[in-house]
């Protein structure tokens, strides 16, 4: 009987007995996930997969978005490039990725001091549009990951220089965009930041010794620092208590329960350029990290940038200033934040970012809430207008001229070699536009339209508080002019709007189009370069004029030697197809009745373009 | 007054009865524990999807083929002819062990996306049990 006994208790215990030992002694997925590079978590913050014990759906559903990858260490399945030891040639020489042993390398050419070399990626940023890397360098200033030259454009599926992305003419200075992560991205693309920066002894240097919670855009990110959180809900007792409303403090931020100026505040932490206030807080930055929490404002932490915000010396005083559109609305991404809260719909509502956007939801391209797609974001509250949309837009029900966003939110806001909608919701205007050099809603449609036709039709539909724009050029077509003699902002969202499928020019009157944006194919910036080909092949797709293959084989990174002769052959092909296929084109849109570009009137334009670079601060 | 049930005078038959319930003794606590883990959501454990999956197939192999020792232990000496009895017992009772063992063992040392070699028991021990049902169904029926 003793035996029996002792049998039976041998096994009751067994499993408890091994469970414990194995957990105890075995792989645990928490400490190897914080002994990875750069990941600590002794602080406030527990790390994305500390929420998944209590909230797998909300896991998942984060973890498919571009947040959650927005920086990454590389492995086989977070590198999207194609490391395969293929040179890419750009600006004057040659790198080659290629991978090693499970690693990715990038031989570069000699560039400033150093000789060839090859360079381990180390980091990964970005996993929607491009991805950039970075090598690590242990040196003077600590432990730093500086930007490799090539990008991986995930869309195009082809490497790129990144001289070519941001809005800044050609330049073979391979050195010019290595800027160091731990100063810079580490702050919007990753979670429960602290860079780092310290005193290195006595010797009056900084080093840096950068660690994160979690890399990339993680739940404390919007949810706020969780330990408190997961110790107080550890205990079963206190889990079934909240759910039964029994709870005490949630030590937790859930987004939809603040107030409309910390919802808001919460996503422009990140989606707004900002200083720290005071700017000498920058210290205290780059050393613990930024001091915003969710749940708070930003007012005492940092200062979002607007079109008046002073440039902290020495810099250039116009840095701010050009990255809006003479009226202050954003003209680049990053300042959705400033947008929202410039928007009449913010004032004294509850309009914020979640009115329309999720992050547990929807497509993980936009992250738009899948109940208020198209124009259901705007009709929840404006609900009389969908009643009858015809009689508010003018436009057919069914056209792109009746949806919201195409008036109130216009794409015209550059970033990561794309053209976004502004996020300054407001009502179209095209005298106050034109005369502050930006983008006008209805120009960007009617690309074949002067202003002053723009003007006459608002006045039409909507009455006589709208008026012609003083001075510019009223007989020209707006988009036509900007592209050409315009800034490189306004030749980036014009030479983008010429390819749209749903412009307001119809399909087959297009030809005006595809030759203008040909013109940007010579632009000396290669940012308005790429949109000008993605809109030229989108074009010669609609119209069928066939020269799709010449226009997928023109580089838009390639030297000027290489580009100009192929710019002229494709010219030429482009007037003989569109002679052979198209009615001549409408006098007054740059191109002759042969086709052939009018250079009489286009060279004075693009002489009076303006070359400034524009500080992208992506 | 109760009485003592009949011990079974079949070493095959007494061996698998035994199997059986010492299979549940394993299984039922760690059922238990489990629950614990997933009640005081220990990181360690919840962490690891694989784990999971490992041991939770475990305690569900474990009770379930705890119960088929049970049954077979009731219905051998009726249904199972005297000449395969001992070798389907066998096969079931190493079956019985082998398959929870290997999903335990499997969530043991493993990885995130696969589980360990111990996995490699959970085949062999589901070979044995298809070898001894296949036998029982082959065999002659008592008329």
């Amino acid at each position: 009987m003793g035996s029996r006994r002792l049998v039976l208790t041998a096994c009751l215990a067994a499993a408890p007995l091994a469970v414990g030992l194995v957990l105890a002694l075995g792989h645990d997925v928490r400490r190897a996930e914080a002994a990875r590079p750069l990941f600590e978590r002794d602080q406030d913050y527990v790390g994305a997969s500390a929420c998944r014990a209590c909230h797998p759906d909300h896991h998942a559903s984060w973890r498919r978005t571009f947040h959650a990858s927005m920086t990454q260490l590389p492995d086989r399945t977070t590198v999207r490039g194609r490391f395969d030891g293929t040179a890419v040639t750009a600006f004057g020489a040659s790198a080659t990725p290629f991978a090693r042993d499970g690693r990715f390398f990038f031989q570069l050419p000699a560039v400033g001091g150093d000789g060839p070399r090859e360079a381990e990626v180390a980091l990964t940023v970005g996993s929607r549009r491009y991805q950039q890397y970075f090598e690590r360098v242990d040196g003077p200033s600590g432990t730093v990951y500086r930007r490799l030259p090539l990008l991986w454009h995930i869309g195009e599926g082809r490497w790129m220089h990144m001289n070519g992305v941001f809005l800044e003419s050609d330049d073979d200075d391979w050195s010019k965009h290595q800027a160091i992560w731990n100063a810079n991205c580490v702050f919007c693309h990753n979670t429960g930041i602290a860079p780092g920066l310290k005193p290195d002894g006595d010797s009056g240097n900084k080093r840096f010794d950068t660690h994160v919670a979690d890399v990339g855009i993680a739940c404390e990110s919007c949810h706020g620092p969780a330990r408190a959180h997961v110790s107080l809900y550890t205990s079963p007792v206190a889990r079934y208590g909240a759910a039964r409303g029994r709870g005490g403090p949630r030590a937790i931020v859930d987004p939809l329960r603040v107030g409309q100026a910390q919802s808001a505040a919460l996503c422009g932490q990140c989606h707004a350029q900002r200083i720290p206030d005071p700017v000498d807080k920058i210290w205290t930055f780059l050393d613990s990290g930024p001091t915003f929490r969710p749940g708070g404002l930003l007012a005492g932490h940092v200062k979002t940038l607007t079109r008046d915000t002073d440039v902290p010396p020495p810099g250039d005083p116009d840095t701010f200033r050009e990255r809006f559109w003479g009226d202050g609305t954003a003209r680049l991404t990053a300042y959705e934040y400033v947008g929202l809260t410039q928007s009449p719909c913010f004032r004294g509502g509850t309009f914020s970012c979640a009115s329309c956007h999720t992050m547990h939801a929807g497509d993980a391209a936009g992250q738009l809430a899948p109940d208020r797609l198209g124009d259901r974001a705007c009709t929840q509250c404006h609900a009389a207008i969908a009643r009858d949309v015809s009689a508010h837009t003018h436009h057919a029900p069914a056209s792109s001229g009746s949806r919201c966003v195409e008036c109130h939110m216009p794409r015209i806001v550059y970033g990561v070699l794309d053209i976004h909608r502004s996020h300054r919701v407001e009502v179209p205007d095209v005298a106050r536009d034109v005369e502050a050099s930006r983008p006008n809603a209805c120009a960007v449609c009617h690309t074949d339209r002067d202003a002053a036709w723009v003007a006459d039709r608002m006045r039409d539909f909507w009455g006589a508080r709208y008026r012609r724009p003083e001075g510019g050029a009223p007989e020209t077509a707006e988009a036509l002019a900007s592209l050409h003699a315009g800034d490189p902002v306004q030749r980036a969202v014009y030479v983008a709007a010429l390819g749209r499928a749903d412009s307001g020019v119809p399909a087959g009157a297009r030809g005006f189009a595809l030759a203008n944006a040909m013109v940007g194919l010579g632009d000396a910036y290669g940012a308005v370069r790429f949109l000008a080909r993605r809109s030229a092949l989108a074009l010669d797709q609609s119209l069928k004029l066939g020269i799709g293959g010449d226009l997928a084989a023109y580089d838009v990174q390639a030297g000027r030697d290489v580009r100009d002769p192929a710019l002229q052959a494709l010219l030429q092909r482009f007037a003989v197809a569109a002679r052979e296929r198209l009615a001549p084109p409408p006098a007054g849109l740059f191109v002759k009745p042969d086709w052939q570009l009018d250079l009489e009137r286009i060279r004075p334009l693009l002489g009076s373009q303006s070359r400034h670079v524009i500080s992208v601060g992506e | 007054m109760t009485t003592a049930p009949a011990k079974p005078t079949d070493p095959a038959i007494q061996k698998t009865l035994r199997t059986g319930w010492l299979l549940l003794a394993i299984a039922l606590p760690l059922g238990v524990t489990l629950e614990a883990l997933h009640g005081f959501k220990v990181q360690a454990y919840l962490a690891s999807e694989m784990r999971r999956e490992m041991w939770r197939l475990a305690h569900a192999h474990g009770t379930l083929l705890g119960i088929l020792c049970l049954v077979f232990a009731a219905v051998a000496d009726a249904h199972v002819p005297q000449v395969i009895r001992g070798r389907v017992a066998a096969f079931i009772r190493w079956g019985a062990v082998l398959m929870p063992l290997g999903f335990f063992l499997g969530g043991v040392l493993n990885s995130e996306g696969d589980p360990s070699l111990g996995i490699l028991l959970v085949p062999v021990g589901a070979l044995l049990l298809v070898v001894a049902l296949v036998r029982v169904a082959l065999a002659p029926r008592p008329r």
